[in-house]
């Protein structure tokens, strides 16, 4: 006789089976008591998520149809700041200054990162202390490598400037003029952020398969052309994630700005991010600062997709 | 016999040939390695010079590269004129605050959503995904808002010029979820079933196995974020309005004077500032060095 059959004629155990009634009142207290732990787990970050992050999304887009707010009431305007915002020279020109930043230091930074760790990738000796002598500039927040950069460009105290005049050259303005000073700030990026991306290209170098590149290198193709053919295919998914993150941080300029040219000569170097600050706690332009803060958000949500969508797609493509 | 010893020859020189050039290669390479280094490391081990020198000397022409004596007063001023101490103790507090209290909701909502079953955790960690590229800046004037007006409801405890506020909305980062997620995630799964089986609480199976082996994680993320909150300018200059509640990055852009600036004060700020996290990277190097590489592993 089967097992269980017999089970379910001795009368113990049917008295011990439950009525419905009761089974799913017991089934309902024991999938709640499963969820305290997932309270546990997750809430305090769901918590502090939904207050410090979510909220204030959806806050600043009632915002953006506000004014005031800081000293006063807030005041409803409608889509008065929108249509502010799209007519404002200031921030087009913002808006310029700072996608000229982003393209020039990403592919600057890009491109060099490339370059260098390659070279450190083929050239194994001392690797170690060029990881960490490029990464050094890391450890400098972006306003004391402001700070360090007044040191080299400074127009009259400006280290670079003292050699050009003790050589005889033309003193170069770094700072007081356009476009220098928007060059002088992507250089200050590039100078920080190059370490960084060393690494982390370095690293998707070294997870290419060794046979790979012997294979190729027996094949007789020559070191560009496995560059070409082996490395970047295979760098694509990690350069598709670098250039979203690169994207996202770099819209955000703002401290270097604030330390050494606080958006001048003639706002040759506003950013978006300083627009709105000056709106917000200096000029008291209070709504046009949360319409900007929003197209920000946008801007950089759209660009995200795009380059999902662009770098995503082709490496699809070479797979 | 003479062919073979020919062939042999000609190999060799071609040998001979293919490693000079693979030596002009690598002599290339380690100028061109050398050159970045310099560029690197240069600017500041530069800043050594004026830190230790009178501000007016800076503008002497022929420049001057070595300071003529150590001139220790940009340090006097700084630490007898400024509020610099209580920068950096701010700062300390600041940058440890985040990053403690940012491992411990990390590990565990990303434990949560890599091994724990509940309804709705899809479109949970759907919404928490979707924050994960809204730039922390465009949020600026919405959170200064809420941390205003939290001062009544905390007791002060989150409020303008408390460490709360300084604090707390810096620790949010969908960032740091998704990494441990996928950090625990890759821990093989039998660990985990063999433990419930046995009748272990997920609290025991979160401290006694999933934390210890997710220590390099762990130190990963930390250093991540205490280096973001190090440098964090923007967030401490709106939120704090008193000199007293300043961290460094605030309180040494205050040193720029609107007309005047004392150069040399700011050289020795910076070179202070710079001395003890150069000591603790020096030390834990290796670290730093894995943290932003593991990024690139990850994918």
């Amino acid at each position: 006789m089967d097992l269980v059959e017999q089970n379910l004629s001795d009368p113990d155990w049917q008295e011990l089976t439950m009525s419905d009634e009761e089974f799913r009142r017991a089934r309902s207290r024991y999938k709640l008591r499963a969820l305290v732990p997932v309270v546990g787990f997750l809430g305090p970050f769901l918590f502090l998520w939904s207050v410090f992050l979510a909220t204030p999304m959806v806050w600043s887009i009632w915002l953006s149809f506000n004014t005031g707010g800081l000293i006063d009431e807030a005041k409803f305007v409608g889509l008065e700041n929108w249509s502010r915002m799209l007519s404002n020279d200031e921030l087009v020109r913002s808006l310029k200054n700072t996608a000229t930043y982003v393209v020039i230091a990403i592919f600057v930074v890009f491109s060099l990162a490339l370059l260098i760790a390659s070279l450190l990738n083929s050239n194994k000796r001392g690797q170690n202390f060029f990881k960490v002598a490029l990464y050094f500039p890391l450890l400098v927040p972006p306003i004391m490598a402001g700070m360090i950069f007044f040191f080299l460009t400074h127009y009259d105290m400006g280290i670079i400037n003292l050699v050009l005049q003790a050589m005889n050259q033309e003193k170069l303005n770094f700072l007081g003029d356009n476009p220098n000073a928007l060059l002088t700030i992507v250089s200050l990026e590039v100078w920080r952020g190059l370490g960084f991306w060393v690494l982390f290209f370095l690293a998707g170098l070294q997870s290419i398969p060794a046979d790979l590149i012997d294979a190729a290198k027996i094949d007789g193709a020559g070191s560009m052309r496995r560059f070409r053919k082996i490395s970047i295919p295979t760098l694509r998914p990690l350069l598709l994630f670098a250039v979203i993150i690169a994207l996202i941080f770099n819209f955000q300029l703002f401290d270097s700005v604030q330390v050494l040219t606080k958006g001048g000569p003639v706002l040759g170097t506003t950013s978006v991010v300083w627009f709105i600050y000056k709106r917000l706690f200096a000029f008291q332009d209070i709504g046009l600062a949360y319409a900007t803060s929003v197209g920000l958000l946008l801007l950089v949500v759209v660009l995200t997709v795009v380059a999902y969508g662009f770098l995503g797609k082709k490496s699809e493509n070479s797979n | 016999m003479s062919l073979k010893s020919e062939h042999t020859k000609e190999l060799h020189d071609l040998a001979l040939q293919n490693s000079r050039i693979r030596r002009t290669k690598s002599v290339i390479a380690y100028a061109v390695l050398g050159l970045f280094v310099f560029a690197s490391v240069g600017p500041i081990i530069y800043i050594i010079s004026p830190a230790f020198r009178e501000s007016k000397s800076l503008f002497s022409y022929p420049p001057q590269w070595l300071p003529n004596s150590f001139y220790l007063g940009n340090f006097k001023f700084l630490l007898s004129e400024t509020n610099y101490i209580r920068w950096g103790i701010n700062t300390f507090i600041f940058a440890t605050g985040v990053t403690v209290i940012a491992l411990i909701i990390d590990t565990l909502a990303g434990y949560a959503f890599a091994r724990m079953e509940f309804p709705g955790k899809k479109i949970i960690f759907g919404l928490v995904l979707a924050t994960l590229m809204v730039p922390t800046a465009a949020l600026l004037a919405p959170t200064y808002l809420l941390v205003r007006n939290l001062d009544d409801w905390t007791f002060g405890l989150i409020g303008l010029d408390t460490y709360g506020g300084l604090i707390i909305p810096m620790t949010v980062s969908p960032l740091g979820v998704f990494m441990m997620r996928q950090f625990i995630e890759t821990l093989p799964k039998g660990l985990f079933e063999a433990a419930r089986i046995d009748g272990a609480s997920e609290w025991r199976i979160f401290t006694r196995i999933v934390l210890p082996l997710m220590k390099p994680a762990v130190v990963v993320l930390g250093i991540f974020v205490f280096m973001m909150q190090w440098a964090n300018f923007l967030w401490p200059l709106v939120i704090t309005t008193k000199d007293e509640t300043r961290v460094l990055t605030v309180g040494i852009a205050t040193l720029q004077g609107q007309f005047v600036t004392n150069w040399g004060v700011i050289a020795a700020a910076t070179l202070m500032t710079l001395a003890p996290i150069t000591l603790v990277f020096l030390f834990f190097q290796r670290w730093f060095v894995q943290a932003s590489m593991a990024g690139a592993l990850k994918q």
